[in-house]
């Protein structure tokens, strides 16, 4: 595992942008009441657990109406 | 033309705010840089875990700069394109859906513009995210194994790059055709299960525009020539435009 800490610093832009991928949907989820359809739990579930594809399917089809 | 412009605009700006943008540079940026990576320490995961079981004997070849394209192309072709289709699901079928397109078309907007305009926003941001993805992906390789031999380095890139509009196109023909998120979805999804299905025959393989977003791999590596994806090009270039006029078509006899 010597040489996974020497790769630190290339692993790490890799969980940054996921990180602001995932951060950047559940502040919306938070936010933004209203969904498509499914409730706020269940997008925050789906925009942690699902690494990438969750918070494209968050903005894609699960993001309401802005008000 | 400066309807066109105006809209192209739009459909930016839209883009923007939708976080479509946001999104499909993330998530390609992303998957250029995972390739190599995943490329990279796959066998190193694979040695840890065969090592708390002696019993298991795992013969891992050391990766190259091949693995990390394999992955590349893979990853894009898999991943990639399912976000590029989630995501640009709404772009025709939200706004006739909705109706908001109607306001434009009255002002006198032709509807022909509206599909050419929505074709080339997608069309454009897709372009500059996977470019994002090759560079990122050429970074990384570039650094654990320095130069290598690549061939067809255009071709390669360009078939998948040709798919992903074909996918657009089929987008954007779904959503007129059933003004529904869902609905457009469904025939891209459909669309690509038919092209795997199709790929089972044999005789059908160098015709089946599937083959640009497969074997991309093996095009870098000089196990196909061009002549082995040149019959998949010009299929998938004919379907694009076909699909854009059947689009253009069916959306100036809908009653919106």
């Amino acid at each position: 595992m010597e040489t996974l800490m020497e790769m630190l610093p290339i692993i790490l832009p890799l969980f940054i942008i996921q990180l602001i991928l995932m951060v950047t949907a559940l502040v919306h989820v938070l936010r933004h009441p209203n969904y498509r359809f499914g409730s706020r739990g269940i997008w925050m579930v789906v925009v942690i657990v699902l690494q990438i594809i969750g918070p494209v399917l968050y903005f894609a089809i699960g993001r309401g109406e802005e008000d | 033309m400066r309807a066109y412009a105006a809209f192209c605009n739009k459909e930016f700006m839209e883009s923007v705010r939708t976080y479509k943008l946001f999104i499909m540079g993330a998530v390609f940026l992303l998957l250029g840089m995972m390739s190599p990576l995943l490329a990279r320490f796959t066998p190193a995961i694979l040695e840890a875990v065969a090592g708390e079981m002696p019993e298991m004997v795992i013969i891992i070849p050391e990766p190259s700069a091949y693995d990390s394209w394999l992955q590349f192309f893979s990853n894009i072709g898999q991943m990639g394109l399912l976000a590029l289709v989630i995501v640009f699901s709404g772009l025709t079928a939200g706004e006739i859906g909705k109706g908001t397109v109607i306001n434009m078309l009255t002002k006198g907007l032709s509807r022909g513009t509206v599909i050419f305009s929505k074709l080339s926003a997608a069309a454009a941001i897709w372009t500059v995210c996977y470019l994002l993805s090759i560079l990122a992906a050429f970074a990384y390789t570039a650094y654990f194994w320095g130069a290598h031999e690549t061939h067809h380095v255009f071709l390669s890139f360009f078939s998948m790059w040709l798919y992903g509009i074909l996918l657009i196109a089929f987008v954007i023909f779904g959503g007129i055709l059933t003004a529904s998120i869902y609905g457009s979805m469904l025939l891209t999804g459909g669309v690509v299960v038919v092209m795997m299905l199709i790929n089972i025959l044999p005789g059908a393989r160098p015709y089946n525009p599937i083959t640009l977003s497969g074997e991309n791999a093996l095009l870098l590596t000089a196990q196909r020539t061009v002549s082995d994806f040149a019959p998949a090009l010009i299929v998938c270039a004919a379907l694009i435009l076909l699909l854009t006029a059947g689009s253009v078509a069916v959306f100036n006899k809908k009653q919106l």
